[in-house]
């Protein structure tokens, strides 16, 4: 039934082809790095079946690059030899699934209803005022994306939310402002180490 | 002090008689565990450590980590054992660690509180007592662990292993009467006689519907067909409920142990799990479980040596609550849009691929090994006429004891909410607690002591759901709180039925036009009337169920939506476009930022000095609110 017909065989360039969802021009953070490829074709090979493969393989691969850029969806199709608007129906069903990059920090904020009853959209419109972005934004400076979640199964700390996999509990605005500062200083810190790092591996040793 | 066979002994595949030496070897250390034995010195100690998720986020590992750092640095290590082990319950006093057979429970560890355990308690034998959980009584009398209300009122069937054993070893659920039920079934009992004891005890299904166990069972035998298979349902998606997460990470072994048995009754050699995507420890601990059943011999083909074939595997979800209903669950197995379909046909007719299909819930899959082991009689002795045995809630919100329990069914609410849950964590007044999450209702405080059980909660407008318990105390505003469960309905809707998708958005939008102050009186008809419209049309359980939060709100607290449209009042004070701001003198310490935060510069005041607000100017939009870092703002 999903057998699809007359599958082109396409090059693995990002955005060189008018595919299916147009022409992109990914920024230089996005591109995709060739492993990408390497990973659906290496994935595929090993789990031979039939279209019950897709949310899997979607899962691995949004693991891997924290996101389903365009391209990458429709090289998924190719490979499961279901069509692209198909892979994409899948993605745009699912919370889970996303099309767009996150910040270094994933915020998720959880709208569960032990952190509703404990004020938890405090938490969230904090955030929202703070760095200026919505639920599903990611800061010009791509240090910060934001979630809204349901339960994070925190509930005793409720209002709650996530960094990446790390989970803050009891939450205010105050405490909000001072994560915040906190993570920014963190990123500041850490990338001025690996400017040393790298200024300091360019030296003959 | 090696107490778990090292994995090079456990022989694989293991036989009948390995089953029998693994529990003669440890069921004696495990019965320990349950004990609370004072006042002497064992020869052995065990400190168990709670290892769920709610603890695991507050850092459990690396207090279970100090824990042996300072066992060793004290000498102990041949007397004291450390065992990380599933949700003991008590989220709220994580890390939490329980001291055996002394059946000491120490909550809230640090590493310099595991030091005074380690040196006062595992080494001096004297339990420190101003760490000992303890819990005043209402008549001042103080209780200790064990006889602590959350611990002692509760009964555990489904999480009998949660908090008591090892979930990574398969040794301590063998040795917990762990495949006992198995081997009677493969060896000792006909199909049939299993489905006579599932059928007499009365379990019902414990995913929401409470459809009964035994009956769907006999569905899925009678079905024709030479491919069956058996699911398990652990979406869990209603926001605020945890207990199939704790027993996937507590005992993941007693659901699959559970499925095996569901498959030689019903001829299926296949299995699968479906859990969601935001319960990465629980995937973790199922894939463990899966690989130990495996290796010894417990899954796969020929089951200790009965013929009989099984096999599971895990499919993750990836956030849609509707995918927790079962048509929708089967076709996101299969990789599609989970979008559900009309019933009949029936799962058990036409499930997973088009074939004769059984799926249950976790904690019905838990229930299933005690009921064999136990009996029919014993299981149907628990509770009430028509629910049998007892319900795991996730009790969570305005309450002093977040966490775990598992009652008889037909306990009232008052007793797991005040005796269990340990009242307000606020002080404020007990409101209302939601049961069945978005699908659900209301229970006042008025009706708090109607007894627990399907038919009693169904009549009250609530549902007994799958067992999310969200206690509000009065600062909870009940039209905010049907908002918030309607906006979880229009973002879940799947979209393929008009009812569900656009009735729902109407509703919402009146829901939304009254917090706001924008209400008429004639709002709450025409609530009614959509909501009834919804409920009869809609093509599955999600649309049909969605409107009972407004309606069970309407019904329990009309006189709530009346200020609402028409005082234009929030009793509780929460919906912000109702509310009056002001200043407080003592707490402002003129920062400015509410003053920043205003979009109608209703906000004035120098730096440094008290600001004020301007009535007039002011737009209730609450901006200022989630501004001010000292609280000094208040909407009344
Ligand atoms: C919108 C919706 C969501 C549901 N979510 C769940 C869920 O998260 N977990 C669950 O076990 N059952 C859920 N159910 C119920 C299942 O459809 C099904 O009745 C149940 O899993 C059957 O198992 P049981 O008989 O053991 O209860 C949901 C139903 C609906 C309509
Ligand atoms: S509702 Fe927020 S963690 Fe459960």
């Amino acid at each position: 039934m999903n057998e699809r017909t007359g599958v082109e065989e396409r090059q693995r360039t990002t955005g060189e082809l008018p595919g299916f969802f147009g022409t992109h021009e990914p920024l230089p953070a996005d591109e995709i790095r060739p492993e990408v490829w390497d990973l659906i074709d290496q994935w595929v090979a090993a789990h031979p079946g039939g279209r019950e493969r897709l949310i899997p393989l979607l899962h691995r691969v949004q693991e891997e690059i924290g996101y389903l850029p365009f391209p990458v969806q429709e090289y998924v199709a190719q490979q499961l030899a279901l069509s692209p608007i198909e892979v994409y129906g899948v993605v745009s069903f699912y919370h889970f699934f996303t099309t767009n990059p996150r910040g270094r920090y994933q915020l998720k904020v959880c709208m569960g209803t032990a952190c509703f009853v404990r004020q938890g959209q405090r938490v969230l419109e904090a955030i929202e005022s703070l760095l200026a972005i919505g639920i599903g934004d990611v800061t010009e400076d791509r240090l910060f994306s934001l979630e809204q979640v349901r339960c994070i199964g925190a509930c005793g700390l409720a209002p709650a939310m996530m960094v990446n996999d790390e989970v803050h509990g009891h939450l205010t605005a105050t405490e909000v402002r001072k994560l915040v500062r906190k993570l920014r200083a963190r990123a500041r810190r850490e990338s001025a180490a690996s400017a040393e790092e790298e200024a300091s591996g360019d030296e003959p040793a | 002090m090696a107490t778990n066979l090292p994995d090079s002994a456990i022989p694989n595949p293991l036989t009948r008689t390995d089953l029998a030496a693994i529990r003669n070897a440890l069921s004696t250390q495990l019965a320990t565990r349950l004990e609370s034995r004072r006042g002497e010195t064992p020869v052995r100690r065990e400190v168990l450590v709670c290892a769920g998720g709610a603890c695991v986020s507050c850092h459990a590992d690396s207090v279970a980590q100090a824990l042996r750092d300072e066992v060793a640095g004290a000498g102990l290590q041949d007397a004291v054992r450390v065992v990380e082990v599933g949700c003991m319950g008590l989220c709220d006093a994580g890390p939490l660690a329980l001291v055996v057979p002394d059946g000491v429970y120490y909550p809230m560890l640090d590493p310099e509180k595991v030091q005074r355990v380690v040196s006062e308690h595992l080494a001096g034998n004297t339990p420190v007592a101003d760490l000992e959980l303890a819990w005043e009584t209402p008549e001042g009398k103080l209780l200790h662990s064990r006889e602590v209300p959350f611990f002692a009122r509760q009964q555990k069937i489904a999480l009998r292993n949660c908090g008591v054993i090892d979930p990574a070893s398969i040794e301590e659920y063998i040795a917990a009467d762990g495949y006992r039920a198995l081997e009677q079934v493969l060896f000792e009992l006909e199909p049939d006689e299993v489905l006579t004891v599932i059928k007499r005890s009365g379990l019902r299904g414990r995913g929401g519907a409470g459809f009964p166990a035994g009956l769907k069972w006999q569905f899925v035998r009678e079905a024709v067909g030479d491919v069956k298979y058996v699911v398990c349902n652990a979406d869990e998606g209603d926001p605020g409920a945890f207990m199939d997460r704790s027993i996937l990470e507590g005992d993941p072994l007693s659901v699959i142990e559970a499925m095996t048995i569901a498959g030689r009754v019903i001829g299926s050699r296949q299995g699968y799990i479906y859990v969601r995507a935001e319960y990465p420890l629980a995937i973790e601990r199922l894939e463990g479980a899966i690989e130990n059943a495996w290796r010894c011999g417990l899954l796969g083909p020929d089951i200790l040596g009965s013929g009989h074939t099984f096999e599971v595997e895990i499919r993750i979800g990836a956030g849609a609550f509707v995918c927790g209903e079962e048509t929708a669950l089967m076709r996101s197995i299969e990789g599609q849009r989970g979008t559900p379909r009309p019933r009949p046909p029936f799962p058990a007719q036409r499930g997973l691929w088009n074939r004769p299909t059984l799926l249950n819930n976790v904690e019905t899959w838990a229930n299933v090994p005690p009921i064999l082991l136990r009996g029919a009689d014993w299981y149907a002795g628990i509770g009430t006429q028509r629910s049998k045995g007892t319900k795991v809630f996730a009790l969570a919100g305005a309450v002093r004891n977040t966490g775990l329990v598992e009652v008889p069914m037909g306990v009232s609410l008052a007793e797991v909410v005040e005796e269990i849950g340990g009242g307000m964590r606020s002080g404020l007044p007990f409101k209302a607690a939601q049961s069945g999450g978005p699908s659900g209702g209301c229970i006042p405080a008025s009706a708090a002591d109607t007894p627990i059980d399907y038919e009693s909660l169904q009549e009250l407008g609530a549902i007994m759901g799958s067992g999310g318990l969200i206690v509000m105390d009065s600062s909870t505003c009940m039209v905010e709180l049907a908002r918030f469960f309607l906006e979880f309905v229009v973002d879940e809707s799947c979209g393929k039925c008009p009812p569900c998708r656009i009735g729902t958005r109407v509703m919402l939008n009146t829901l939304e036009e009254i917090t706001a102050g924008r209400g008429r009186l004639e709002d709450l008809d025409l609530l009614e009337s959509m909501a009834a419209h919804i409920k009869g049309t809609a093509l599955c359980g999600l649309g049909q169920t969605g409107p009972n939060p407004v309606l069970s709100t309407l019904r329990h607290f009309r006189e709530e939506y009346e200020a609402h449209v028409v005082d234009r009042r929030c009793p509780a004070g929460q919906c912000k476009a109702l509310l009056t701001y002001s200043i407080s003198e003592e707490l402002c310490n003129g920062c400015g930022l509410c003053a920043k935060a205003c979009p109608s510069d209703a906000i004035s005041g120098t730096i440094k000095h008290v600001h004020s607000v301007n009535q007039e100017l002011c737009i209730h939009c609450g901006s200022c609110l989630t501004a001010c870092p000292t609280g000094a703002l208040v909407g009344h």
